[in-house]
């Protein structure tokens, strides 16, 4: 009875993970397909005259004003960097929060901090548009990586960890007379390796996956974002071929898989963080 | 600790790397949509004169253009949000039960999968989409001919175009709260469940006496995080069926950034964003008070 009830569920469980996986493995068939087949309404996952056409010309820039391989790297670099950037503002910002009691306006500070987690993203995206407009910065990197840098939610993660740390290793620190910044980089940073690495991987898919804001902040084919790319292709003119459209996805999603399988556990922590206030 | 301005100015040394950034691209923006909402701002023009709370009024006298597009889209927003929130919590509860009574071996397994979609970007996941809802070649309607069912017009109908944007969005999103749920459950002591079974309890009555009251706090959570996200609702309708057919899924925010862009028109589209970000919060604070108030009770 019991053992039929775990087959049971295991089997919705499978049924269910096929649904959801479909789309990704229709997907990735496609990509293989040359536009006829993909076009035929056929459905068939195997593809009969299996082709990577679509991803040499895509790579390639053969197709029209689609440099594929240049937006996979501006987003590579546009993610990489921008992490960068908010793992090490957020922790030194996190850390004289938690840790420096002669930090002035900390209340202050903090609570600003906190509430701007509430405010909702569509109000700052007009003026942030003007803003790098007049500064003239629209279409370059700095308007895709500096938007990133203004969020609280690291802040937070990493102040939540830094209060819970031993308050009896930093005094036995500062006896020894480390100052605040060998505190910050010798003591401190080397125990959140891991929340770190959550907050990184964090960042850099929040990055890597933006769409509404690349679109409008870059003009130029060459500037774009891998996803902002996409999306012009889809409204574009190749709406109907799905092969190499499928193609670009395909390589689209690569990156920011692998991560998010290989971080998959913190990135389940760091929801739950998220979550549990 | 030495308290000497010296020490407090290193301590805000720390801090103002990112204080900057939060000023520059937070804060500073805030006040500056605030101030272009009270002017008469071209995109294109130099001269932004001021006018007061004209652009206000504008979208609340019935009538003009900006009155039918804030109201249509915030109508349409909010069908969006019927449709998709209660789904978007119930169906991710369902799934983290489900998930959750799997043996240990195999559960991550199922978790990772269900979640995976979550890690796709906007624009993959909506031409992942256009192409399985394709009307003639796409695998739903090839699927539904196998059946011998004739091919529906998934984007180009109601009301299919909602059952659309509602199945996309539950395939995109699910997952995050699959795993807020699965985490909320995994907390519910042990012994509640057992006292209840020796009370001779059937899952449903524990369910609803022991599970809904422990993950209440998390159901709200959920609650607020997909109403909001629900609300910011703009690649699906943008991608999928560019607010079509007609205007039924032009969106809020697919109108308020097409007054900024295509009619160039900051002002009215800022004051338009304010009034949008305000929508939001109340909404949130709403739901926020009416579900703390019921736990009082």
């Amino acid at each position: 009875m019991v053992k039929t009830k775990k087959v049971g569920l295991l089997l919705l469980a499978v049924l269910i993970a096929l649904i959801i996986l479909l789309p990704l493995v229709w997907m990735i068939s496609t990509a293989f397909k040359n536009d006829f087949e993909a076009l035929s309404g056929r459905m068939n996952f195997l593809p009969k005259k299996p082709t990577v056409d679509n991803f040499v010309q895509g790579l390639s820039g053969e197709l029209m004003n689609t440099p594929v391989l240049r937006w996979i790297v501006n987003s590579l670099v546009v993610g990489t960097v921008g992490t960068g950037i908010v793992l090490f503002i957020d922790s030194m910002a996190a850390f004289a929060l938690a840790r420096l009691p002669d930090l002035p306006l900390r209340r202050t500070l903090f609570s600003m901090f906190i509430a701007s987690l509430m405010i909702p993203s569509v109000l700052t995206f007009l003026p942030m548009y003007m803003e790098f407009n007049t500064l003239g910065l629209i279409n370059t990197y700095q308007a895709l990586i500096l938007p990133a840098t203004a969020g609280a939610f690291g802040v937070f993660l990493l102040y939540q960890f830094f209060i819970s740390f031993p308050k009896e290793i930093e005094e036995a620190a500062r006896i020894d007379g480390v100052d605040k910044w060998n505190l910050y980089a010798r003591i401190l940073m080397p125990s959140a390796v891991s929340i770190m690495a959550t907050l990184g991987i964090f960042t850099f898919m929040g990055i890597y996956n933006d769409f509404v804001w690349p679109l409008y902040a870059t003009t130029s084919p060459e500037m774009r974002t891998i996803t902002a790319g996409i999306a012009m292709m889809a409204t574009g003119s190749y709406t109907q071929s799905y092969g190499k459209l499928m193609a670009m996805t395909t390589i689209a999603t690569l990156p920011v898989v692998i991560i998010f399988i290989l971080g998959q556990k913190s990135f389940v922590k760091a929801i739950t963080s998220a979550g549990v206030k | 600790m030495k308290t000497t301005w010296t020490s407090r100015l290193t301590s805000f040394l720390f801090i103002l790397p990112y204080l900057a950034a939060f000023c520059m691209f937070l804060l500073f923006p805030i006040i500056y949509g605030v101030v272009i909402s009270l002017q008469d701002f071209e995109l294109l023009s130099t001269d932004h004169p001021f006018v007061g709370i004209h652009n206000y009024v504008t979208i609340f006298t019935p009538g003009t253009y900006e009155n039918s597009v804030f109201f249509g889209g915030l109508w349409t927003t909010i069908q969006f949000v019927i449709f998709s929130v209660p789904l978007l919590i119930f169906v991710g509860l369902a799934m983290a039960m489900l998930v959750n009574a799997l043996p240990g071996r195999v559960r991550n397994w199922f978790r990772t999968f269900y979640f995976l979609p979550y890690a796709l970007s906007a624009s993959v996941m909506a031409v992942i989409w256009l192409m399985m809802f394709d009307t003639n070649a796409g695998f739903l309607n090839s699927l539904l001919a196998k059946l011998g069912i004739s091919s529906i017009p998934w984007l180009t109908a109601t009301p299919w175009v909602w059952i659309a944007l509602v199945m996309t969005t539950l395939w995109w999103t699910i997952g995050f709260n699959m795993i807020i749920f699965v985490n909320a459950l995994n907390e519910v002591p042990e012994d509640y469940y057992e006292a209840a079974s020796i009370d001779g309890a059937n899952v449903w009555s524990k369910f609803v006496s022991i599970t809904l009251p422990s993950i209440r706090p998390v159901m709200l959570f959920v609650m607020i995080t997909s109403t909001i996200a629900s609300f910011n609702i703009y690649a699906q309708p943008f991608l999928l069926t560019r607010g079509g057919p007609g205007s039924t899924t032009r969106v809020l925010l697919m109108n308020v950034l097409d007054q900024a862009f295509v009619r160039k028109d900051m002002g009215s589209a800022s004051a338009m964003a304010i009034l949008m970000a305000l929508f939001i919060m109340i909404i949130s604070v709403v739901q926020f008070r009416l579900t703390n108030r019921k736990e009082k009770v």
